[in-house]
């Protein structure tokens, strides 16, 4: 074990921990906060993957944006901690919840290789080509990101765009007072 | 040509929706359109007959086709439906004309004359029809019709349940002919009548005789033949013209022209089970014919009687005699029951001989038509009947031996009920309140009488006839006039009719309420009365046998057809949507649950945990 | 890396998944349901980019990308629709919201 991989487990417990808190504590605003240890977590773990990229996105928007944009919203509304009866699990979607969540668990573990089978291994980053005959090359430099979103990835990045567009317009829409209550 | 075979063809139809559409409560312009219809049917006839005599109409358009299989309509006017359209037409358009005064004051006039305006449109259909599922289509109708004309007075018991009857036994019947139809088309591939003929003539080892037989199942049905003739004497109920018109003169004959259409089908012997068949049933209506009470019911009995003698002529291979005493037949029976329709007009619907007497003082035309036609049944000489009815007696002579003497027994037999039934009719003293009363009818209905009567008498001359309408049977009736023992058969033959002319006269010259013969023979009189328990022998396999059977097949169809299959699939998807409505709890969490249960059941399946 | 392999990272993700999933299952509160679905998303990135740099091929990356992308548009607009849900009825509660039923 090297530092990396003691790395790698403090950023898991990291991110499970933040994860597992996060779904049962009571008031949203500690969810949120658990949540954002998760996020930055994760963003770590991408950091270890060499993604260095993703992991400042994860940083700027999942752990920026969207929980401000959730805290926010948590204000907005002033939800307060679930006492009481609201807070309370009721034990037949509880336990139907655990038996589903251990039957996924299972499933996708099962999907996973034998770490022992030899797949298990990182390959050397390759130099800094963009491609490499059809397919793009993993690479740490931003540039890579920037050469397959506008020329594979052209036509999705455009609907993206568009799809961003939409969900504003259709906030907008929403938010509008007069327009709900008529 | 074609166009007026069509116009032919759809007139009655036109006349009878016209009928049902427009006419129903005005029953005084319903029977003069009828009559007018007849009319026309029997211009256009002659018209028809009289340009067709050298080349034979055939013309078929498609009807109707199903992948492969086409279902052709088609006419063919050849020589023997010639002269059956020629019967039709004529005898149709008397009995028109005699039900016109006959139904003067019957309230339900329009229904009536409707009824015989769909009757003559199925019964042109048989006779034009040029392939055997057509045949059988307006064999139906004619079977349908003569459902609605004999339940006319369906208020009483009796007509309703006598046109029940006739409509099921006949179902017996046509279900075997169709049975044939079907054979026919899979062993020859069609069911044209012309193509059939040249096949079975190409190669004779085509057809077999049970072939025959199930065809022949239609005719013993139509015809009323033995085992099934249950249903004519019942038929009687029905009003006496519709009587005369289907169930003497035309409908039951058209089985006997069914057999003569595919005579190129029959085997030896299929042929000679005909020929007894029409033999044993024209002794045995004789028998029944003997005992009976009922003016109608005679007659009725005589018809069966005389549909044998056809039955028995087709069989011993003289199909032209057939169709020449069918055409006599038609003449003199149908005269017959107009006579009797006139009587039981005259004494208010009193249908029992030995309640009328005397009448022939009162009723001279009546009195005399029916004289002349008891004289042509009887075979008397030189009238219509000697010489198709001793046609067929000679030809079995010399073909078959017992056919013959069956026949003859059955001429003996004809003569002493047909000069029973004049006697009491018309002679000695009236024995009711209605008899005498008594009095002759309008010419409407004696006009019809008188023509009939004519042709009863000059009928059997075939010379008379114009043009070839008699084309069929001549050949026959040549091939007749060579065989040997001409002579005895003269003899035999008008021995035969004395005898019973004198046997009648002595026998019932005077009688009174009851039947002379119930006294001196009571035991034979109560077993032709019986008429040999064929009504209880059905009645007992109806209730006794098939009843029960169609109960346990009803329990069946209940518990696997209706109860498994039908409630027990609707069942089945009731209980699917109750478990998917069970599924519909309005709650996220709920709808998540499934959707990610799903989305497992999906993952395993694309592993290959769940191995389906 | 010596010891941690890319199947770690793929056992990691589907814990996170599966917690995720679990949050959405127990969690009445809308707001945390649409927190925990955040959490599964992220389970899913961490997968494509574990398969990403052990492929040495930058489409999942991408597809990470794209994710961010979609589950920014997403929150913004379940959140305006909790806002609009929470104005006409006046809870954030999943129970709440059953028109459908009753």
């Amino acid at each position: 074990m090297n530092l990396v991989d003691w790395l790698f487990v403090v950023f898991s417990i990291l991110t499970l921990g933040g994860g597992v808190l996060m779904i049962f504590s009571r008031h949203p605003v500690t969810a949120a906060m658990y949540m954002i240890v998760s996020m930055l977590g994760v963003a770590a773990l991408f950091v270890l993957l060499d993604a260095f990229f993703l992991a400042v996105l994860q940083v700027l928007v999942y752990a920026g944006a969207v929980m401000v944009l959730f805290l926010f919203i948590i204000m907005l509304l002033d939800v307060g901690p679930q006492g009481g009866k609201a807070a309370r699990l009721t034990w037949l979607p509880g336990l139907a919840g655990v038996l589903a969540t251990f039957l996924l668990g299972l499933l996708l573990l099962s999907f996973i290789p034998d770490a022992t089978a030899g797949s298990g291994s990182w390959p050397a980053l390759p130099e800094s080509t963009y491609v490499n005959g059809q397919n793009l090359t993993f690479s740490t430099a931003v540039s890579a990101f920037g050469y397959g979103l506008f020329t594979k990835y052209m036509l999705p990045l455009q609907v993206a765009g568009f799809m961003l567009l939409a969900a504003m317009v259709g906030v907008i829409i929403l938010s509008k007072k007069h327009n709900l209550q008529s | 040509m074609i166009n007026l075979s069509l116009t032919l063809l759809f007139l009655p139809l036109l006349s009878a929706a016209v009928t049902l559409f427009f006419l129903r409560n005005n029953g005084r312009v319903a029977s003069l359109l009828s009559v007018f219809t007849a009319g026309g049917i029997l211009a256009l006839s002659l018209i028809l007959i009289y340009n067709t005599e050298d080349v034979p109409l055939a013309w078929d358009m498609t009807w109707f086709k199903m992948g492969g299989w086409e279902l052709k309509f088609g006419f063919l006017l050849d020589a023997p439906a010639r002269l059956l359209l020629f019967v039709v037409a004529f005898v149709g358009f008397l009995i028109h004309v005699f039900s016109l005064g006959y139904m003067a004051d019957d309230s339900a006039r329009s229904r009536y004359f409707g009824g015989l305006s769909i009757f003559m449109f199925s019964m042109l259909g048989i006779t034009l029809a040029d392939n055997l599922i057509m045949i059988f289509v307006f064999w139906e109708l004619v079977g349908f019709s003569s459902y609605l004309l004999i339940a006319h007075y369906f208020t009483t018991d009796e007509a309703a349940q006598a046109s029940k009857k006739a409509f099921i036994v006949n179902r017996v019947g046509d279900f075997g002919f169709l049975i044939g139809i079907v054979l026919t088309y899979w062993i020859f591939g069609t069911v044209n009548l012309s193509e059939l003929a040249d096949l079975a003539d190409f190669d004779p080892k085509l057809t077999s005789t049970l072939l025959c037989l199930a065809l022949a199942c239609g005719f013993i049905g139509k015809s009323a033949q033995f085992p099934l003739h249950v249903w004519l004497p019942d038929a009687m109920a029905g009003p006496t013209p519709v009587s005369a018109l289907i169930h003497a003169a035309t409908m039951v004959a058209a089985g006997v022209y069914l057999l003569l259409r595919i005579d190129f089908l029959f085997t030896e012997q299929a042929l000679t089970f005909i020929a007894f068949l029409g033999a044993v049933m024209g002794l045995y209506a004789g028998f029944c014919a003997l005992v009976q009470r009922d003016i109608k019911k005679i007659l009725a009995y005589s018809t069966l009687s005389q549909l044998g003698y056809m039955a028995a002529a087709f069989g011993l291979g003289m199909p032209g005699i057939a169709l020449f005493h069918l055409m006599t037949h038609a003449f003199f029976k149908a005269l017959m029951f107009l006579g009797s329709g006139s009587v039981i007009h005259a004494c208010h619907h009193e249908q029992d001989i030995f309640n009328y007497g005397g009448l022939r003082k009162k009723m001279p035309v009546t009195a005399l038509t029916f004289l002349i036609g008891v004289l042509a049944i009887s075979g008397v000489n030189f009238l219509s009947g000697y010489f198709s009815k001793d046609a067929i007696l000679l030809g079995a002579y010399n073909f078959n031996m017992p056919v013959f003497i069956l026949l003859y027994l059955g001429a003996l037999l004809t003569s002493i009920y047909m000069f029973r039934l004049y006697f009491i009719t018309f002679e000695g003293s009236p024995r009711s309140h209605h008899a005498e009363e008594a009095h002759e009818n309008n010419r409407l209905m004696t006009g019809p009488l008188v023509i009939l009567a004519v042709l009863s008498v000059l009928g059997g001359y075939h010379t008379l006839y114009p043009g070839s309408l008699l084309q069929y049977c001549l050949p026959d009736i040549d091939m007749v006039a060579l065989l040997p023992h001409h002579m005895w058969m003269i003899v035999l033959g008008t021995s035969a009719w004395i005898f019973g002319l004198i046997f009648a006269r002595s026998f019932y010259g005077k009688v009174e309420q009851t039947d002379p013969l119930s006294d001196r023979l009571p035991v034979f009189y109560q077993l032709c009365r019986s008429k040999l328990f064929f009504d209880e022998i059905y009645q007992f396999y109806v209730s006794k046998i098939q009843d029960p059977l169609a109960r346990f097949i009803e329990v069946m169809e209940l518990l696997f057809v209706s109860g498994l299959m039908v409630r027990g699939s609707a069942g089945i998807s009731a209980l699917f949507a109750l478990l998917a409505k069970s599924c519909y709890v309005g709650k996220i969490h709920s709808y998540s649950f499934w959707f990610i249960v799903g989305t497992l059941g999906f993952l395993a399946y694309a592993v290959g945990l769940l191995a389906l | 890396m010596e010891l941690i392999t890319p199947q770690h990272f793929l056992i990691l993700a589907s814990l996170l998944f599966a917690i995720g999933f679990l949050g959405v299952l127990i969690r009445r509160n809308v707001l945390l349901m649409l927190m925990s679905l955040e959490l599964m998303l992220n389970g899913v990135n961490i997968a494509l980019v574990a398969f990403s740099r052990s492929g040495t091929n930058l489409d999942g990356s991408i597809f990470v990308f794209f994710i961010m992308t979609v589950a920014a548009a997403e929150v913004a607009v379940g959140l305006a629709l909790l806002v609009a849900l929470f104005k006409k009825r006046d809870s954030v509660f999943s129970e709440d919201m059953r028109l459908l039923r009753n």
